[in-house]
């Protein structure tokens, strides 16, 4: 949250300001208002904050000259414009813009005039008067992804509700703050940068700057930084928009299948002496849960007016299913995928064609699904200001961790009404297979808080994490940073990636998301690896058993769960998540099974 | 005083921008980058990055990448290469910064670099994935051991950033010149120099510009606007064409030369 002090008369002011944390301070040039400032008084000011705090000068239908001048005798290092300045005007001053506008109907509208500049919504009676305004309009433009300051009569009374209401980039206050006309008062300014930042506090995990625990974060370099706040920013102002998750749930139900049901698999139970669940987000459309993310995030793509979506993908299921998004959404579509996985996955590199979206070849490093990412991450840094980048799992730079697992929640969500439902009791244990983490993420949070329920997840063991190589950083890899978030990782000693290996490409993966990471270290979860032999075995196992073909990815949980069987209860309640269906693997199964023979 | 401060000094006086060239180190191995340095230093370097290879590296372009895929598969490691600016180090007293990604520092540890770094010579730090609001540890260990931790400046950076990151940045700021990655570029970005100016006025340090700088007119037209001029893909380029370790050799220091002679001659026209 960025707190901006304005109408600042004298340095003593300014210093004020600062010492309580401001991040800018407004220098008014307007004539014929009561905070106008003289150049020898703003010189004054300006020298004050130098490198400290953002010096906004703020004008009013002022000639283009002057401002200019201003700027560059004063050391302005942005310009409020409080006028009916045009857009040609802004477009032409050398440093950033806040465009003031009135917060009344006309916002949306108006704010459209000016796609490319901070807003500052002010009092539609042009504030000064310690009266608010109805913050949801500013909300609506930040969750269209424009950075948007408030302002017009908040004080430190009630600028922490104005925050949770409007979830602004920042926030503005001149007139509240003072002792005297013209002069600030350092308790109420402190007051007010204080209560500011603390209308933000997030209610449960990751903190404000994207920590689990140790884990998590935002590494990657700086151009990426400012898209990653505004996707938060606008990310953090949909979270309890009604509209936004209303339009979601209908189209979970109409289009991808939702709610997938929960299925007692009957001879499975009698076999192991449980009583096991099975969510099937096989049935969901394109066979995966991988739908419930891509769904979510194109409509906040949508949402945030950007009209290209990207994405990296493994074998392609997330590629698939972030082009039929994209297809629903009528979005310009282009997936990075390893030039080794291209070769391997022919038929899913023409779905994703089929459906509109270009595929682009990753020849570099290992030639798969991290080199993939790599890639994606720079497109997206070349290309930040008019692309939506579609992560694929609860993995990468905050707040992608976040808004995955929030997207994958629906699974746990629904799960735990229906197990109410059948046995009226929680489970015992949920079981889901880990890649990067988001089906066993979806299943596990909204169970997070029940004790009782224990959870695993099976990692790709590959040829065994003994001998390697495998895909399996939780149960054998140590932490580290990849793809822009602190997490466990397979690397070697001085800090080099290693590729990942596993009979099933969504597991074929060296990192894993952040929350899980904490989950491990906090013994909420258990995580263990099963080996491509273990998948495999229990691929046929269920398919005979239960007439389904699972993914490989979901055979590593059913692999689990088989061994596991012996050592619970007798009779316990095991949900295990189906996290996607086996037609793309028949292919390469019919060959390993023939192998073995 | 720390080499880089002094070697401003040295610039400011002079009255022109000063010219880092970037190497990633052990392309194709150790020995070629320790004759390298000198020789570039002989050719008109004012400051030498250093890249060590990471096997991720998302803030790099083709070139780049492939020069640490090179470094890598030469069994290139960060101690090896702090070892080699310590040699380096008995016959060049160049400011020397090293560049990488921050899981490679995670592994050395953060004290124990920052405390090889100053015993081995070098003299600043730029870990391109670990931006002002990340990496205090880090932050902690380069004050302590006196090296600069130079912080970057993108195209797209808010006006609060600019302002943290200006603040921040020991030894200069590092502007990023085109939103993107690393790599030469025909043309340079019509509004660098607003952003150039809007860095200056506030940072205390003097302000570098890089990314895209390829040829001796992009340099000097750089060097009329910033406090130095960096230059990365265009050199690797010319140092993995060389057939030879002469060849390369020769095809860097004339590349450097044609740099210098731009960046020394800019702001005279």
């Amino acid at each position: 949250m960025q707190v901006k002090i304005c109408g600042i008369t004298s340095a003593r002011d300014a210093r004020v300001a600062l010492e309580a944390g401001a991040d800018a301070i407004g220098l008014n040039f307007v004539p014929g208002t009561p905070r106008a400032l003289d150049p020898e008084a703003a010189r004054e000011i300006s020298s004050a904050a130098v490198g400290v705090a953002v010096r906004v000068g703020v004008f009013r239908d002022a000639p283009l000259e002057q401002v200019l001048g201003l700027v560059a005798e004063i050391g302005l290092d942005a310009v409020q414009l409080h006028g009916d300045e045009p857009p040609e005007y802004a477009a032409a001053l050398p440093v950033p813009v806040l465009k003031a506008l009135p917060g009344d109907a006309s916002l949306e509208e108006r704010a459209a005039a000016y796609p490319s500049v901070d807003l500052l919504i002010d009092h539609p009676s042009g504030g000064g008067s310690g009266t608010t305004w109805n913050f949801e309009l500013a909300r609506k433009l930040v969750a269209a992804g424009r950075r948007v300051w408030i302002a017009g009569g908040l004080s430190p009374e009630n600028v922490a509700d104005a925050v949770r209401v409007a979830r602004p980039h920042g926030v503005d206050a001149s007139s509240t703050l003072e002792s005297a006309p013209g002069c600030k008062d350092p308790e109420r300014v402190r007051e007010f940068v204080r209560r500011a930042r603390e209308g933000v506090e997030p209610r449960s995990e990751p903190d404000a700057s994207g920590y689990y625990g140790p884990y998590g974060g935002r590494f990657v370099p700086e151009t990426l930084m400012p898209a990653l706040s505004e996707l938060d920013e606008a990310y953090q102002a949909l979270i309890d928009d009604e509209a936004f998750w209303g339009e979601l749930r209908s189209l979970l139900k109409s289009y991808a299948g939702r709610p997938t049901p929960l299925y007692f698999a009957e001879r499975m139970s009698a076999e192991l002496g449980l009583r096991v669940y099975l969510k099937r987000e096989d049935l969901a459309h394109t066979g995966a849960h991988k739908i419930n993310n891509v769904l979510g995030q194109a409509l906040i793509a949508k949402r945030m007016g950007k009209p290209r979506v990207i994405a990296e993908t493994g074998a392609g299921q997330h590629g698939v299913a972030t082009a039929t998004a994209c297809a629903r959404y009528g979005l310009d579509c282009e997936i990075y995928m390893g030039a080794k996985d291209i070769e391997r996955q022919a038929l899913n590199v023409f779905r994703m064609e089929l459906l509109g979206a270009r595929v682009h070849s990753v020849s570099s490093g290992s030639r798969t699904l991290k080199d993939a990412m790599n890639e994606a991450l720079r497109d997206w840094a070349t290309n930040v200001r008019h692309t939506y980048y579609v992560i694929g799992s609860t993995a990468g730079p905050h707040p992608y961790p976040q808004i995955v697992r929030d997207l994958q929640r629906v699974i746990g969500e629904e799960a735990r009404a229906q197990i109410l439902e059948a046995e009226g009791r929680l489970p015992d244990l949920l079981i889901a297979c880990v890649g990067g983490g988001s089906n066993a993420m979806g299943l596990f949070w909204p169970f997070r808080d029940d004790s009782a329920v224990a959870f695993v997840g099976a990692e790709a063991g590959g040829a065994g994490v003994e001998r390697g190589p495998h895909g399996a950083p939780l149960s054998a890899g140590t932490p580290g940073v990849l793809h822009g978030s602190y997490s466990y990782t397979l690397q070697d000693d001085a800090g080099q990636i290693f590729e990942a290996h596993s009979i099933s490409a969504g597991l074929d993966y060296p990192g894993v998301g952040p929350e899980h990471a904490h989950f491990k270290d906090l013994g909420r979860a258990q995580y263990v690896p099963v080996t491509d032999d273990e998948a495999l075995d229990a691929f046929v196992w269920v398919t005979q058993l239960e007439g389904i073909i699972p993914a490989f990815e979901t055979a590593h949980a059913f692999a689990e769960l088989r061994r596991r069987a012996p050592e619970l209860p007798r009779e316990s309640v095991v949900i295990l998540n189906v996290s996607g269906r086996g037609d793309k693997d028949v292919a390469q199964a019919q060959e390993l099974l023939a192998a073995r023979k | 005083m720390n080499r880089i401060d002094r070697m401003f000094e040295r610039t400011h006086k002079q009255g022109r921008a000063a010219l880092v060239t970037f190497l990633t180190a052990g392309d194709p191995d150790l020995a070629l980058t320790a004759q390298l340095v000198p020789e570039l230093e002989s050719a008109g370097a004012d400051l030498i990055e250093l890249g060590f290879a990471h096997s991720d590296p998302i803030g790099e372009g083709a070139t780049i990448q492939a020069a640490s895929e090179r470094a890598l598969a030469g069994g290139t490691t960060l101690g090896q290469v702090i070892e080699t600016v310590h040699e380096i180090r008995r016959v060049s007293e160049i400011p020397i910064l090293l560049m990488g990604y921050v899981n490679n520092v995670l592994a050395y540890g953060e004290a124990r670099l920052a405390a090889d770094c100053a015993r081995a010579g070098v003299d600043g730090l730029i870990v391109v994935d670990v931006p002002f609001d990340e990496g205090q540890r880090l932050q902690a260990e380069c004050d302590a051991h006196g090296i600069h931790r130079i912080l970057l400046v993108a195209p797209t950076s808010t006006p609060e950033r600019v302002v943290r990151i200006a603040a921040r940045s020991r030894g200069f700021v590092y502007c990023v010149s085109v939103t993107g990655v690393t790599g030469a570029r025909r043309e340079l970005p019509a509004d660098l120099e607003a952003l150039v100016r809007r860095i200056q006025r506030v940072a205390s340090v003097p302000v570098g510009v890089g990314f895209g700088i390829s040829t001796g007119a992009q340099a000097a037209q750089v060097a009329r606007i910033a406090d130095a001029v960096v230059v990365g893909s265009a050199l690797v380029e010319r140092v993995a064409a060389g057939a030879s370790p002469e060849a390369s050799l020769r095809a860097a220091s004339d590349f450097v030369r044609e740099l210098a002679a731009a960046v020394r001659t800019a702001r005279q026209t």
